[in-house]
C-alpha cells in the first residue's frame, strides 16, 4: 500500500501534537437508561485512561456494556453520572451541538456495519465528513485520494458502496473516520461483519495506523483483532474488570 | 287556451323602497287592489300583510297604482333565480297590462292539455296557425333553459375528473409507501416458506381493507362538508334549494374506486416485493 | 453535498418519487386552475368592460345592461346632458332588439339580435371584413348570422322589427344592406347579432321604440376618475342605474361568486393535498433511513444540515411537481375554459380562466411554502433523533 505522503502525514498524527496528558480520559462513569418499564444499568463506574498512540482494546460478553462505553468515548452519548474528556475537554457535558462539532474534528468512528451512505461513492463518503467540516473541494478531493491510497483502494474511488466488497467498504469507512485528522480512533466490532480472511486486513490496517501514530480505542469479540493491540481491557456487567 | 297569471318580474335595486311608496291618499280596502311579494322583499322592505305600497312601472316616482299587500310568498327553488338578486311582485294580469301600458300584451300563454297525443295534436295545430310566437313542450323549454346547470354540471366533472386522478395518485403513492416499508416482514415470511401467494394475498386484503376504511371515512367528511355547503349557499342566497348532495350512486362510486385502486396498488406492490429474494429484500 | 445526499435519497426511489412528484403536480394543476379561476373572472370582465375605453355604463333602473327587456326613454335629451359634461368624451347609446330576417323559401323568419348604435362611436364590434356601418339602410353582421341566413357582404336582406300575430304581418319591415361582418364583443358566442344604425331600429319599432335605447356607454375624459362622473350622473339622471366599471364588477364577482368560493376551495385543497403527499413520502423516507441518519450525526454531521437534507428533499419534490403541474394547469385550464364558454348568454369576450404569470408564480410560491411546512415534521424526526439508542437499535436489527 504505497502513498505519496508518509503514512503518518496521512494519517495524520503529526508529530508534536501533545498536550501533556492522556489523549482520552474517563473518570467513574456510569449509564442508565429505560428500557419498557426497566432502568438497565449498562455501565457501573468505569474508569480508563488511553495515552497518544496506545492502542486498547475492550473485550468482554454480549451486553456487558462495551458498545456503551464506546459511545461515550465518542460523544455520541452522555453519561448518567462521571467524566470523560477528550484532549483535556469534558464531554460529557457538552450539548448536542458543541459534542457533535467536536466529534467531527477530534474523534473518528468505525461500525460494525460501516455505514456507508450507499448513494455516494467511496471517494465521497470520504469527503463528506470534511465537506461538513467546511474544507474545500480541491483540499477535500486531494485528502480522500490519499486516504484511499493509504488504504489501498485508489483504484475503486468511484465505486458505490454495493460495487465493493465487506472488507473494501470497512476500510473505505476507516479512511472516512480519518478524514478530519482526529486526535482519536474509536472502532465498534469493526471485523464483526466480516470473514477471518478479510477480518485480517482490518486487524493489519488498523496496526498499520496505530504503528503511524494513531491513538485507538475498540470494541471486539476478535480474538486476533484484540491481540494485534498493545493493551485489552476487559469488562463484564458494566464494570472493568481486568 | 287558459291564460295563466302574469308573473311580473319588476327588478328592483336591493334594497329599494324607493320603487314601492307611501301611498298618496287614503284608500278604502274596497278599492285597493292587491298584490303578493315575495318573502325576500318583505325582509328587506320590512312589509307584511296588510301594508299599502304605491306600484309603479316606471322609476323616479311617476304616479302608480295604491295597491295592498294581500300575501307573501315563498320564493320556489328555481335554480335559475339563485344567482338573481330579484324581487317579484305577482297581481292580475289586466291590472299589470294596465300598469305597465302595454295593452293586451302577455310575453307567454301556459296550456293545460290531457298530455300524450293531445299534447302533441295542440302543439301541431297551434304552430301551424302561429305567427309571431310559437308552442314548445314545457319539457322542452326545461331543458333550454337548464343549459346552464348543464354546463355547471360538466364543469364540475371535469373537475371531479381532475380530482379523481390526484386521488388515485395519492392513494397508489400510500399504499406502494406502505407496502414498501413491509419489505422486512415479507422477506421474513418468505424465508420461513410462506408461499408468494399467501404472502401477496395477505398485501392485497390489508389495501382493500384500508381503502374500504379511508373511503367510509372520506364519505362520512364529504357528507358533512355536504351540509356545510348547504348550510353556507342557501344562506347566501336565500334559497331552499340543495346545492351539494350525497346520494347512494355517489357513494357507491367512490368506494368501489378506491377499493380498485387500492386493490391494485397493493397488488403491483406486493408482487413487486415478492419477485426480490428475501435476502435482497434484507439487504444482504 | 447536503443537496448531493437529498437528490440520492430521491433517487434511491425513483418509482416513489415519480408518484409523489406526479401527484403534487396534478395538485398544483388544480391549484394553478383555481388561481387563475379566482383572479380570471375579475380581469377578464375588466378587460372586457374596457376594450373599447367605456368606462361606465348606463342602463334601465334595477337592471344591468341587457338584463331585460327594458328601455330609458328620452334617450338625445339624456345624450345631450351627457356630452354637456366637459369630463365626457364620448357616449355611446345602444339599442338591444330582436328581429327577423324574412327569407323567400324559409318557412319562419330567422331571429337575430340586433344592436342599434351610433355608428360614429365605435364601440361594440371589431371590424373583419368590408366597411363599417355608414348610411340607414347599411348592417354589420356576425359569422353566426351569416352561416344562419347564408347573408355575404353586398346581400340586401328583409328585416322586420316585430310580428303582429292578429294581422299576420312583420312589422317596421327594412331592406338592409350588409356592409360588413364583424366580431361583436359583448354578445354570446352563438347568438347572430348584426349591428344597425340606431335611428333605423329605432324607427323600425315604431312608436315603442321611439327615442329608447337599452344602454349608454360613457367614455370618461383621461385622467378624470370615472366615479366622479358616475355620481354626477347618478344626481343628474336618477331615473337610469349608472354602473362604473368597479362596480360592475362588483356585481359580476357576486354573480359568479360561486365559482371563486370553489376556486378557494378546491385551491386549499389542493394545497392540502400536496402538503400531504410530500410529507408522507420525506417521513417515510426519512424513517427507511433512521441508520443512515444517526451515522452521520455520529461522524459530526450537524442537526442543521441533516434538516436541510430533509427540506431539500422536500423542496425538489415540490418544485419539480410544481413546474410540471403549471404546464399541465395551463392544459387543464384551456379544456375547462371551453366547458364554462358555453354558458348561455355569456360574451364571447369573457374568459373564467386567465393567464397571467403571476398566477405561475403565486402557484409556485404556494406549493414551495406547502413543501417547507411538509418538511417540519420529518425534518424534527430526522433532528431529534438519539445518535446512541438509534445506533443501537439498528445493531440490533
Amino acid at each position: 500500500m504505497k502513498s505519496e505522503l508518509s503514512g503518518r502525514e496521512t494519517a495524520g498524527w503529526a508529530a508534536g501534537v501533545d498536550h501533556g496528558g492522556p489523549v482520552l480520559s474517563v473518570r467513574d462513569v456510569h449509564r442508565e437508561y429505560r428500557m419498557g418499564g426497566d432502568v438497565v444499568r449498562a455501565l457501573r463506574g468505569v474508569s480508563l485512561d488511553v495515552a497518544q498512540a496506545d492502542y486498547v482494546a475492550v473485550v468482554g460478553p454480549s451486553g456487558c456494556g462495551k458498545s456503551t462505553l464506546l459511545n461515550l468515548l465518542g460523544a455520541i452519548d452522555r453519561p448518567t453520572a462521571g467524566i470523560v474528556r477528550i484532549r483535556g475537554r469534558d464531554v460529557s457535558t457538552m450539548r448536542d451541538r458543541e459534542a457533535t462539532q467536536f466529534r467531527l474534528r477530534n474523534v473518528g468512528l468505525v461500525f460494525q456495519r460501516f455505514y456507508l451512505m450507499p448513494t455516494l461513492s467511496a471517494r465521497e463518503n470520504i469527503e463528506l465528513p470534511m465537506a461538513e467540516a467546511g474544507a474545500g473541494k480541491t483540499e477535500r478531493t486531494a485528502r480522500a485520494r490519499e486516504l484511499l491510497a493509504y488504504v489501498g483502494l485508489a483504484e475503486r474511488e468511484r465505486h458505490r458502496p454495493s460495487q465493493l466488497s465487506g472488507g473494501e467498504q470497512q476500510r473505505v469507512a476507516v479512511a472516512r473516520a480519518l478524514a478530519n485528522r482526529p486526535a482519536l480512533l474509536l472502532a465498534d466490532e469493526p471485523t464483526g461483519e466480516l470473514d477471518a480472511a478479510t477480518g485480517a486486513e482490518i486487524v493489519g490496517l488498523f496496526s498499520r495506523l496505530n504503528a503511524d501514530g494513531a491513538t485507538i480505542v475498540v470494541v471486539t469479540h476478535d480474538e486476533e483483532l484484540a491481540r494485534s493491540a498493545r493493551r485489552v481491557v476487559h469488562m463484564r456487567d458494566g464494570k472493568v474488570v481486568a | 287556451m287558459t291564460a295563466g297569471v302574469l308573473l311580473a318580474a319588476l327588478v328592483l335595486q336591493t334594497p329599494a323602497p324607493a320603487a314601492i311608496q307611501p301611498p298618496t291618499r287614503h284608500v278604502t280596502a274596497t278599492e285597493t287592489r292587491q298584490i303578493a311579494i315575495d318573502e325576500r322583499l318583505a325582509a328587506d322592505a320590512n312589509l307584511r300583510v296588510g301594508d299599502t305600497v304605491v306600484l309603479s312601472a316606471h322609476p323616479g316616482g311617476a304616479p302608480g297604482d295604491t295597491v295592498v299587500i294581500a300575501a307573501i310568498t315563498q320564493r320556489g327553488t328555481d335554480p335559475s333565480d339563485v344567482a338573481r338578486d330579484e324581487y317579484k311582485v305577482r297581481l292580475h294580469l289586466s291590472e299589470l297590462q294596465e300598469l305597465s301600458g302595454s295593452g293586451d300584451r302577455v310575453d307567454r300563454f301556459a296550456v293545460l292539455t290531457s298530455g300524450g297525443a293531445e299534447r302533441d295534436t295542440a302543439l301541431d295545430r297551434i304552430n301551424a296557425a302561429a305567427f309571431g310566437f310559437r308552442a314548445y313542450r314545457s319539457a322542452d323549454v326545461a331543458v333550454g333553459t337548464s343549459k346552464t346547470f348543464q354546463v355547471v354540471s360538466r364543469f364540475h366533472r371535469a373537475i371531479a375528473g381532475i380530482t379523481v386522478v390526484a386521488s388515485a395518485i395519492f392513494l397508489l403513492c400510500i399504499l406502494l409507501l406502505r407496502v414498501d416499508q413491509r419489505r422486512h416482514d415479507i422477506a421474513a415470511l418468505r424465508l420461513m416458506g410462506v408461499s408468494r401467494r399467501s404472502v401477496v394475498w395477505s398485501v392485497v386484503v390489508e389495501a382493500a381493507l384500508i381503502s374500504v376504511i379511508g373511503s367510509g371515512l372520506g364519505t362520512i367528511v364529504g357528507w358533512t362538508a355536504s351540509l356545510l355547503i348547504n348550510w353556507h349557499y342557501r344562506g347566501l342566497y336565500r334559497t331552499a334549494l340543495t346545492f351539494a348532495l350525497v346520494t347512494p350512486g355517489v357513494v357507491t362510486l367512490a368506494v368501489a374506486l378506491a377499493v380498485v385502486l387500492g386493490v391494485t396498488a397493493g397488488y403491483v406492490a406486493a408482487l413487486r416485493l415478492v419477485t426480490t429474494p428475501p435476502l435482497a429484500l434484507l439487504g444482504r | 453535498m447536503t443537496g448531493a445526499l437529498a437528490i440520492a435519497s430521491l433517487r434511491r426511489h425513483p418509482i416513489r418519487t415519480f408518484l409523489a412528484t406526479l401527484g403534487v403536480a396534478i395538485a398544483a394543476a388544480l391549484l394553478l386552475d383555481m388561481v387563475m379561476l379566482a383572479t380570471g373572472m375579475q380581469s377578464s370582465f375588466r378587460r372586457f368592460l374596457l376594450m373599447q375605453g367605456f368606462q361606465i355604463r348606463i342602463s334601465p333602473k334595477g337592471t344591468l345592461p341587457f338584463d331585460s327587456e327594458a328601455t330609458i326613454g328620452d334617450a338625445s335629451a339624456i345624450t345631450r346632458a351627457l356630452t354637456a359634461n366637459r369630463d365626457v368624451v364620448a357616449v355611446s347609446p345602444v339599442l338591444g332588439a330582436q328581429v327577423h330576417i324574412v327569407q323567400r323559401g324559409h318557412a319562419r323568419a330567422a331571429t337575430v339580435f340586433a344592436l342599434g348604435i351610433d355608428g360614429l362611436v365605435e364601440g361594440d364590434y371589431e371590424l373583419t371584413a368590408g366597411a363599417h356601418v355608414s348610411a340607414p339602410d347599411h348592417i354589420v353582421v356576425n359569422d353566426v348570422m351569416q352561416r344562419a341566413t347564408g347573408a355575404r357582404v353586398g346581400d340586401t336582406l328583409d328585416v322586420a322589427a316585430g310580428l303582429d300575430p292578429q294581422l299576420r304581418e312583420y312589422t317596421g319591415l327594412r331592406r338592409l344592406v350588409v356592409v360588413g361582418t364583424g366580431r361583436f364583443y359583448y354578445t354570446a358566442v352563438n347568438q347572430p347579432v348584426m349591428a344597425v344604425p340606431l335611428a333605423t331600429l329605432q324607427a323600425m319599432g315604431g312608436s315603442d321604440r321611439a327615442d329608447r335605447v337599452s344602454l349608454f356607454m360613457v367614455k370618461v375624459r383621461d385622467r378624470v376618475e370615472p366615479e366622479v362622473v358616475a355620481r354626477w350622473i347618478n344626481e343628474t339622471l336618477p331615473r337610469v342605474t349608472t354602473i362604473s366599471t368597479t362596480a360592475a364588477l362588483h356585481e359580476v364577482d357576486s354573480r359568479l361568486g360561486y365559482f371563486r368560493q370553489l376556486s378557494l376551495i378546491l385551491g386549499a385543497v389542493s394545497l392540502v393535498v400536496g402538503f400531504l403527499l410530500v410529507t408522507t413520502l420525506v417521513t417515510v423516507s426519512v424513517q427507511d433511513r433512521v441508520g443512515e441518519i444517526a451515522v452521520l450525526r455520529a461522524i459530526g454531521v450537524s442537526r442543521g444540515h441533516v434538516v436541510q437534507q430533509i427540506i431539500i428533499e422536500s423542496l425538489m419534490l415540490t418544485v419539480a411537481g410544481a413546474v410540471s403541474g403549471v404546464v399541465i394547469g395551463l392544459i387543464t385550464a384551456r379544456f375547462l375554459d371551453a366547458i364554462l364558454s358555453t354558458l348561455p348568454g355569456l360574451p364571447a369576450a369573457f374568459h373564467f380562466f386567465v393567464f397571467r404569470s403571476s398566477a405561475g408564480w403565486e402557484t409556485v410560491a404556494l406549493l414551495v411554502g406547502s413543501g417547507l411546512l411538509a418538511a417540519i415534521y420529518p425534518s424534527w424526526r430526522a433532528s431529534s433523533l438519539p445518535v446512541a439508542a438509534t445506533l443501537r437499535g439498528e445493531a440490533v436489527a
